[in-house]
């Protein structure tokens, strides 16, 4: 049985006495891909920024990549992480802002170059950051959280708000990086694009469901679309 | 190793948005040179009060006019009948008024006489104070001169500044301001900005430690602070001739000092607030008390015990002993060594409040 590079038990957080997550287990060996699906406010950035340590939970237990997740001890050089905001820096350029990455991540400079190409970025290299769409700033944010290629990625969000060609191309990099051996764990509330997922977990007010595939959860709701299933949840 | 790239790598972003935000650093290094020109040229402390003379027979107002005319810091602006000089100072139209005491004569046979009248616009107490010491210093100089005071002879020795400039005593405590409040306005953005900019959640993920960040961050600016305390200084000897006749690379050299304690405590207080407002108003908090207790808006001798023991906790009063003592008292490097110790205990602990505060999570 492979080595799990997460598992926590019971998670939860609350902020201002209003419980954001409630009782959240995860467990992903390499290779898994898990979406968090639901509405925004769910709890799904939350449980993404406790997984990455960035927010520690209240209680619950249990380690990520191999580190205790509540000892604020996780090694952050082997996650990947990439924000719902665009999170790099708008003043530098796109080369610029994956340089600095690389950098802290102790990588040659010819890693920041091999992203352009790998991920299309050629265009746009001497772009500053601030300047670039949206669709851009995705490609490039996301190539900044895998250039080390961590075991981990937490991916919040990555795809909202883009135009369908680009939400293609990130989905493609997504599926791809997941077959590389790392696990992958994807926010979204987009349930057309859950459908592509493997495995989801879907969230409600901070609670999360058990992990199950699109396809269990439209079939036990006996619904076309995951869409459909969810809507049907809701109203039961 | 590693940890020098992260810490370099961190400084080249910074400095890289610092050279791009082009307004930003031209008011780095333009308004500081600004500010030592307007404030030189316009501050005068010495520069004459005015003077109103009321009497009543016009042999008396010219008497009195002569005497005063010609004393140093006194400019005589108006002269009247009894009563108009008062008038005029209470208009605002003078500081000082002089008032005659009418005598006794056949138009006014029922004036009583009386002692000389001095009436002081005590709303403005420093400018009331000068005014009134130099129409003391007038009056009994007046009285020396016509004998009517024993005279042993005095002679005044003005060490350092013998001409008594005005802006040779306060640009050494410019130069300090101006770095003052632009490293902690600059240490106070500079995280403040990562956070409302989104940037720093990314900055969290990554695998660099909490004294890397604030010392990759600070770096480019303790040497722009550098850069301008440098620039201040040059721009004052160069325009107003003042001198530095101390132990100059001393001087040079607690500067980075003295701008990395406030780049240090501008961040700490970031890493406290939770706005760049809020950040921004825990910076003023602080630079304003330091400009009064100092030394550099009042001698920092009146000020009572406990104010002075407040004061000597600030760089900025360490730095102005320094810079004075060094420019015009001709200080060496032991003495700034002695200003430059509180200093580097100052952003020991301003460092390791800064580094403490700055969470290493959103909680």
């Amino acid at each position: 049985m492979a080595e799990p590079l997460v598992e926590v038990r019971g998670l939860a957080k609350a902020f201002g006495g209003r419980e954001v997550v409630c009782d959240v287990t995860i467990r992903l060996v390499a290779g898994d891909l898990l979406g968090l699906v639901g509405a925004n406010g769910g709890g799904k950035t939350t449980t993404l920024r406790m997984l990455a340590g960035l927010v520690t939970p209240d209680t619950g237990s249990g380690t990520v990549l191999g580190a205790a997740i509540r000892a604020g001890r996780i090694d952050r050089r082997r996650i990947g992480y990439m924000s719902q905001r665009l999170a790099l820096y708008p003043e530098l350029t796109v080369i610029e802002n994956l340089h600095f990455h690389g950098q802290v991540h102790g990588l040659p400079r010819t890693a920041a170059g091999d992203a352009l190409t790998r991920f299309g970025l050629e265009a746009v290299t001497a772009q500053r950051f601030g300047t670039l769409s949206g669709g851009w700033a995705r490609r490039v944010q996301f190539a900044a959280s895998v250039l080390h290629a961590p075991p981990l990625l937490l991916l919040d969000e990555p795809t909202a708000g883009l135009d369908a060609v680009t939400r293609a191309a990130l989905w493609g990099w997504i599926m791809q990086f997941a077959g590389t051996g790392s696990a992958v764990v994807v926010s979204t509330h987009d349930l057309a694009e859950a459908e592509r997922l493997p495995q989801i977990m879907l969230y409600h007010d901070g609670r999360a469901s058990a992990r199950t595939t699109p396809a269990a959860m439209i079939g036990a709701a006996g619904a076309t679309s995951l869409e459909a299933a969810v809507l049907a949840r809701a109203q039961a | 190793m590693s940890r020098l790239r992260r810490i370099a790598a961190v400084a080249a972003v910074e400095w890289a948005r610092l050279l791009r935000t082009r307004i930003a650093l031209t008011l780095l290094l333009i308004v500081p040179l600004l500010q030592i020109v307007l404030f030189g040229t316009a501050i005068r402390p010495n520069a004459a009060v005015a003077l109103a003379i009321a009497a009543s027979t016009a042999s008396d107002t010219a008497a009195v006019a002569q005497k005063l005319r010609g004393q140093p810091g006194i400019a005589i602006v108006a002269t009247g009948e009894p009563g108009s000089a008062e008038a005029l100072v209470r208009r605002g139209g003078a500081v000082i008024g002089v008032e005659l005491p009418e005598v006794r004569s056949f138009a006014n046979p029922l004036a009583e006489g009386g002692p000389l009248r001095i009436v002081v616009d005590e709303s403005n107490v420093a400018l009331a104070s000068a005014a009134t010491a130099r129409i003391e210093a007038a009056y009994w100089r007046t009285l020396a001169t016509r004998g009517e005071v024993s005279s042993p002879g005095l002679r005044i020795e003005r060490l350092y500044n013998p001409a008594a400039r005005a802006d040779w005593s306060f640009l050494p405590g410019l130069i300090g301001v101006t770095v003052m409040i632009a490293m902690i306005m600059l240490g106070a953005l500079s995280l403040a900005r990562e956070r409302e900019g989104g940037t720093w959640e990314a900055l969290l993920i990554l695998p660099v430690a909490r004294g890397e960040v604030l010392l990759g961050k600070l770096l480019p600016y303790v040497a722009i602070g550098s850069v301008q305390g440098l620039a201040v200084m040059a721009v004052g000897a160069w325009l107003f001739d003042l001198p530095v006749r101390g132990d100059a690379l001393a001087l040079a050299a607690i500067l980075p000092l003295f701008a990395t304690a406030h780049l240090v405590l501008g961040y700490a207080i970031a890493a406290r607030a939770s706005t760049q407002l809020a950040a921004l108003q825990g910076a003023v908090a602080f630079y304003l008390p330091a400009m009064l207790l100092s030394g550099f808006l009042y001698p920092f001798a009146t000020l009572p015990g406990w104010a002075q023991a407040i004061g000597n906790l600030f760089p900025l009063t360490h730095f102005i002993r320094a810079a004075t003592g060094v420019m015009l008292r001709g200080e060496g490097g032991t003495d700034v060594l002695a200003q430059a110790l509180p200093m580097a205990a100052f952003t020991v602990i301003a460092a390791a409040i800064a580094i403490l505060s700055q969470a290493r999570s959103l909680d």
